[in-house]
């Protein structure tokens, strides 16, 4: 998957914060927040934006779009 | 394993051998074996269906209560689409498939009709299982 994520870390930093705790403040399921976790499932803007508020970081420290594996979905810049 | 994929395998197997059973004797209507009425096993069935599947949606709720009051999120209200857009296709094909039993020289059309019914009916039964098996697959693709 083109988006890499890095909640275990955020997760690790903020106290061993459960994925269930995670997933109680940002109102989804505990096995969502696993296969978002895993890059098994690309959450929507506003879960991404509540993921990155519970952090207190921006949203581009969470989530990372890898450009090399994008493949021909890469955007013409 | 979530208590939303545990709701699926049970209504998945409940489908599976209840609907089993119906379409069994009906198989032994056909065959001209002894049978039970139909319509008489159709509603016993239904009925067992709804109390098992209020029965058994309570015991896993009870065994993990917080999951089960969670709404669903996202990622399952997409998984319940996927799911119902498969089946949606399976059930098309088997309504379509039900109106070739019209051609059927059979004694009468009450006997075709009879026929015709229980396609259509077996298409829904086939269509709810594809779809609690695509939501289990997706569920696992996931985890």
């Amino acid at each position: 998957m083109a988006i890499r994520n890095t909640i275990r870390r955020l997760r690790f930093d903020h106290g061993e914060m459960t994925q269930q705790e995670l997933a109680d403040n940002i109102g989804v399921t505990r096995q969502t927040v696993n296969a978002i976790e895993l890059g098994k499932y690309s959450p929507s803007l506003e879960v991404a934006f509540r993921i990155a508020a519970v952090f207190g970081v921006p949203l581009d420290q969470v989530f990372q779009y890898d450009l090399g594996q994008a493949g021909r979905h890469k955007p013409k810049v | 394993m979530s208590f939303r994929e545990k709701s699926a395998w049970i209504s998945l197997l409940l489908l599976f051998v209840l609907g089993g059973i119906y379409f069994g004797n009906f198989a032994r209507i056909l065959a001209g074996q002894h049978a039970l009425s139909d319509l008489h096993l159709f509603f016993a069935l239904i009925v067992a269906l709804i109390v098992a599947e209020v029965v058994l949606h309570v015991a896993i709720a009870i065994r993990s209560p917080q999951d089960a009051r969670t709404p669903r999120d996202e990622r399952e209200r997409l998984i319940d689409l996927q799911a119902t857009r498969i089946a949606f296709y399976v059930l098309l094909v088997g309504a379509f498939a039900s109106n070739g039993t019209m051609h059927l020289h059979l004694r009468d059309s009450g006997d075709r009709a009879w026929l015709m019914s229980h396609a259509v009916l077996f298409s829904m039964v086939v269509a709810e299982v594809v779809k609690f098996g695509s939501q289990i697959a997706l569920y696992r693709r996931d985890a």
